[in-house]
């Protein structure tokens, strides 16, 4: 576990302080939000996810949702402000999806941002990511086992 | 560095939840100091974990007929039974990444380290006291096998981080087995008897005469010395008295929250396996794909202990066969005395598992003894 390589795709926006990730949809509408492996590698295996209702707005770091890992509870927060359009129905009933594939059956919500190029703007892309993950691997690795 | 200590007993279930709630969101927002909050709850609470079902884990009539109070944590885990006799911890502070970490935490940690460093102080108070206990794998402290406090961690949206646990004092085992189901069986005087040899409390291992006060204290030097902080006494001030009020009617106190449900599937299963060692009888209560708990029975030689700290590590594994062989294979390497054997004993508990999923199970119910299966 400790040498392991984290997969970040490089086509979506990160969350660094809760390990989240944004990706546009290829339609141009709306956006979908997961977590990211760094993340779940901290969390472990997911227990129970609640996700807020379809039709329900927010603003960038009201809780979209929470969750159960081996370890803890946590809020989801979200890293944008917008409205819930989706919500993955597959991960309600079996989060453990998330551990399995964080980046494609394992989403969380698709979300009609407020504010994307404001917001999006403060989240970590592009040529960003790469040193982004160098530092948080090396902070996983560096850390004692429990 | 100086933290806040809270002292409260007799409190309500409600507003017991609601302050520790409101403090780890205050915390994390800076508008309350770090605080350990040391209490108990107004006889008597059963408190479910996050996202249990009440009415799967709680006898709801014969808790309404008992006077005794439902609610939900905001914290992972089982049902627990609270009252004069366990002592609530919750300790909460700013856990954000990049935030000033707390002393002696190095920044930022890891959820997963997260709970055996905050369990520090508790392990130090009783270690004070002359016991001896350890962190067990997922959300317990143990002696010898026997769970002496459960734990729980939650991250608020704020940053904010509740580490709570429960000291058991003393324990009402006949109170707890009333209102509390078990995955399993009706609760018979077998039952009762088990329940009791895998729990311990303070009492019973550091003397009857022991008071709620003596403990307290030991456990605000135990926290004290983890974290190299000083405690201060406090009280809420008047922000937060008021939001402890709005979150305890708006939240803690409406049945949406504490009835809630969840679409992960709750399922059992069970399966006996005939080895040289023995036979070995499991059952497996699932969440979804997780073990939610695990008992696990037979005519092989294994202590009680032993089969104690097997139950603990299985809870909240993945019921996949790769994590149970590699949670049953350690659990063995800790327990070398009896005569069964990891790998059929792994086998039964995954046999058990995917009957309670509905797949059948792969291993037959009986397998003749000494005959070797396919390896793990």
């Amino acid at each position: 576990m400790r040498d392991r390589t984290y997969e970040i795709p490089r086509d979506r926006h990160y969350d660094g302080a809760h390990h989240l990730w944004i990706r546009k949809n290829d339609s141009g509408s709306g956006v979908r939000l997961g977590i990211d492996s760094l993340g779940l590698e901290s969390l472990g295996e997911l227990a129970y996810v609640s996700l807020r209702e379809v039709g329900t707005s927010f603003a960038r770091g009201e809780p979209v949702g929470s969750l159960e890992a081996a370890k803890m509870t946590g809020a989801i927060a979200a890293p944008i402000g917008g409205t819930i359009v989706l919500r993955n129905d597959d991960v309600l009933a079996d989060p453990m999806l998330v551990n399995e594939d964080p980046y494609e059956r394992g989403w969380l919500i698709e979300i009609e941002p407020a504010r994307w190029e404001a917001e999006s703007a403060e989240l970590i892309s592009g040529g960003a990511i790469d040193p982004w993950v160098a530092a948080e691997t090396e902070r996983l690795r560096a850390e004692p086992l429990a | 560095m100086v933290w806040r200590l809270l002292q409260d007993d007799g409190v309500a279930a409600a507003a017991g939840l609601a302050a520790d709630e409101a403090l780890a969101r205050r915390a994390g927002e800076n508008g309350s100091p770090p605080t350990l909050r040391l209490y108990t709850y107004r006889p008597h609470a059963v408190l479910v974990g996050r996202f249990q079902d009440v009415e799967r884990e709680v006898h709801v009539e014969a808790a309404e007929e008992l006077g005794v109070e439902l609610n939900r944590r905001p914290t992972g885990g089982g049902a627990i039974l609270m009252g004069p006799d366990q002592l609530g911890v919750a300790l909460t502070l700013h856990g954000r990444a990049g935030s000033p970490p707390p002393p002696g935490m190095v920044p930022p940690e890891r959820a997963r380290e997260r709970m055996e460093r905050f369990s520090d102080g508790l392990r130090r108070a009783l270690a004070s006291l002359g016991i001896e206990a350890a962190f067990r794998g997922k959300n317990d402290l143990e002696v010898d096998g026997r769970k002496i406090a459960g734990l729980g961690i939650h991250r608020d949206g704020s940053g904010g981080l509740l580490f709570h646990a429960s000291l058991l004092i003393d324990l009402d085992v006949a109170l707890m087995a009333r209102v509390l189901r078990t995955p399993f069986v009706e609760i018979t005087d077998a039952e009762l008897d088990a329940v009791a040899r895998r729990t311990t409390t303070v009492r019973e291992l550091a003397g009857e005469g022991l008071s709620l006060a003596d403990v307290r204290a030991h456990v605000a030097r135990g926290f004290a010395a983890s974290f190299d902080v000083a405690l201060e006494l406090g009280t809420l001030d008047s922000d937060e008295r008021k939001e402890v009020a709005a979150l305890t009617r708006e939240k803690y106190e409406t049945r949406d929250w504490v009835f809630q449900r969840t679409n992960v599937r709750d399922s059992t299963g069970t399966a006996s396996i005939e080895t040289s060692g023995g036979r070995i009888d499991v059952s497996v209560a699932l969440a979804g794909r997780m073990i939610k708990a695990v008992n696990v029975r037979g005519d092989f030689f294994e202590s009680e202990g032993a089969l104690a700290d097997l139950e603990g590590r299985l809870r909240w594994t993945p019921s996949e066969k790769a994590a149970v062989a590699k949670t049953v294979h350690r659990w063995a390497r800790a327990h070398s005395t009896g005569t069964v054997e990891a790998d059929p004993l792994a086998r039964a508990v995954v046999s058990a598992a995917q009957r309670a999923r509905g797949q059948g199970a792969p291993y037959g119910c009986f397998v003749t003894p000494g005959a070797r299966e396919d390896r793990w």
